[in-house]
């Protein structure tokens, strides 16, 4: 499944956003216009569901109801998510969530609907609920008891995946200590080693054939555990000796880690996948094929292709002619919170790309800042 | 064809194109819409013919420089968009749109430091202008401090080009779309 719907009210710097989704976005837009923000609604829908986690807590990792909510609300301010999941083409689950937060800043639920189809399956708050308002501090899409008849909504927004590595996370083991399933990369090491053998080595060796196109030198690629047992990537390196030589992830360049943590996290599980900036530290000539790269990837997978939602900034990215205007969400500040508008719902970006212009030359310029070539006089 | 209201979207080479034209666009009264390519000649021109397939549905200024092109923007013009479309407006600066900047010799003297006779004159139309462009530098050497631009009037800065598109229409040597209310954009 896949979200092929998201409703945003007052969510962090959105008034309010209503966009489909494709199984492809590239979400594009000026520094601080919300697109990291945009990816935290989905960041926070899995929050909601996985184990630790909980509407509370969720609400509360985030600074509260009142960091949460759109600055710029004022007659309604309730914080409003709504997303669509869809399978085969239809639209089968609809989940509807709005908060505030009461008199001692807590948050609490003001609604929770879900929808099969068109069948409204849940409706709170209801008689149970007010007769005993603490139940609002919890969802029922959190607890199994309660969630039996749409379950799979849960198990879907908990497999989505948010990607971030941070090269010199990897790269320092002492770092990562305690780090379960960090977007970060804390425990990338880790996270490989426990995939099966079978399973990882047919990854790295997907890996090391993509890697090889961005850096020629690389021979072989596996990991191994050393004698106090943690896990290390080993390149071998091609030079002038006969043998290369042998490096750890302490020796990769942050490029070389972006990239294999990308193409890691694109094999790795099934559900939607977040990316942010997954150009930075690569080459320019790389980065025009990352599109290109996450359908390949994906094409020798047996289940149904990953949704990828990516925030970026780069012109290199976005110059792939295969992206359509319907995958583009150009997000634009205003005074009143942002706005998130799909490509194709704008007619000069639409008539643009149709006439054969690519995202980059379409969506860059509309996004830049008008005085930018000021900052060359800082 | 849109009405006037409309955004004028845009498609230069570069920056300082950019600023210029923002700066005619708000003395013809006309709103700036979008600002297109900025990434030089060569990749304007070949993406000329794409730009002008989507200017069908709203008005478009495309601002080119001549350079040495051509003998002159007509055959210019016809040899890079045979077929505008109606909304699309192909202006071609004569030799270059730097030369519309040097027509306003006061405040380029100004913010060089340098007298205003050593701004070259109409070099829009004086091939090889450029080359008589006044260096800071030869004329601190020639020339006495107290017969320069005073130099609490240099660098006019702020994100606004200031530049009398009035005062240097007629110097600058060139075809300037500078009409207030271009009827083409009617």
């Amino acid at each position: 499944m896949r979200f092929s719907h998201i409703l945003l009210e007052n969510w962090r710097n959105f008034g309010h956003v209503d966009v489909p989704l494709q199984n492809r976005a590239f979400l594009v837009g000026p520094n601080a216009s919300g697109k990291s923000n945009f990816l935290d609604a989905f960041r926070f829908l899995r929050d909601v569901v996985t184990s630790g986690g909980g509407f509370q807590k969720s609400v509360m990792d985030r600074g509260g109801v009142s960091i949460v909510r759109n600055l710029a609300a004022r007659r309604y301010p309730d914080v409003v998510l709504q997303a669509a999941l869809e399978e085969g083409g239809e639209v089968v689950w609809r989940y509807r969530i709005a908060f505030a937060q009461d008199n001692q800043r807590q948050p609490i639920l003001r609604e929770e609907k879900v929808w099969h189809g068109d069948e409204l399956l849940l409706d709170r708050p209801n008689d149970d609920d007010r007769a005993d308002e603490a139940r609002l501090r919890q969802t029922y899409l959190e607890q199994t008891f309660a969630n039996r008849e749409f379950r799979d909504i849960a198990i879907s927004f908990a497999s989505v995946h948010y990607y971030h590595l941070v090269p010199q996370l990897v790269r320092d083991p002492e770092r990562s200590i305690g780090r379960q399933v960090d977007p970060y990369g804390g425990d990338f090491l880790e996270q490989i080693a426990r995939t099966d053998q079978r399973t990882r080595d047919s990854r790295l060796h997907r890996i090391l054939a993509a890697l090889k196109v961005a850096v020629p030198q690389l021979s072989d690629l596996k990991l191994e555990k050393d004698e106090r047992g943690a896990p290390h990537l080993y390149s071998n390196y091609e030079h002038w000796r006969p043998k290369g030589a042998w490096q750890t992830e302490a020796d990769f360049s942050d490029g070389t880690l972006r990239l294999m943590g990308l193409l890691w996290s694109l094999l790795d599980g099934s559900g939607p996948l977040l990316l942010e900036e997954p150009e930075l530290s690569l080459h320019p000539g790389i980065v025009c094929y990352i599109p290109q790269m996450m359908l390949r990837v994906q094409r020798g997978r047996k289940c149904a292709p990953r949704q990828v939602l990516l925030s970026t900034h780069s012109s290199d990215l976005l110059r792939d002619e295969g992206i359509a205007a319907d995958e583009v969400l150009l997000f634009i500040p205003s005074q009143e919170g942002s706005v998130v508008q799909v490509g194709a719902d704008i007619a000069e970006v639409r008539q643009l790309l149709e006439a054969g212009l690519t995202a980059a030359e379409v969506v860059i310029p509309r996004t830049q800042p008008i005085n930018v070539v000021q900052l060359s006089l800082f | 064809m849109e009405s006037v209201t409309s955004p004028v979207n845009v498609l230069v080479e570069g920056v300082t194109d950019e600023a210029v034209v923002r700066r005619l666009l708000e003395y013809a009264g006309l709103t700036c819409g979008t600002v297109y390519g900025k990434t030089g000649k060569g990749a304007l021109l070949e993406r000329l013919p794409s730009y002008n397939q989507a200017a069908r549905f709203a008005p478009w200024l495309v601002v080119v420089d001549l350079d040495q092109d051509a003998e002159c923007a007509l055959p210019f013009v016809r040899s890079v968009l045979s077929e505008p479309t109606a909304c699309l407006h192909f202006r071609v600066a004569v030799r270059a749109v730097e030369s519309w900047l040097l027509a306003d010799a006061e405040r380029l003297a100004a913010f060089l430091g340098v007298p205003v006779a050593r701004i070259p004159s109409r070099c829009g139309t004086r091939p090889q202008a450029h080359l008589r462009q006044p260096g800071p530098t030869k004329s601190k050497r020639s020339n006495p401090r107290g017969r320069r631009a005073p130099r609490g009037k240099r660098r006019p800065g702020g994100s606004r080009l200031h530049w009398p598109v009035d005062r240097v229409r007629d110097d600058c040597g060139t075809s300037m779309a500078t009409r207030r209310r271009r009827p083409a954009f009617r």
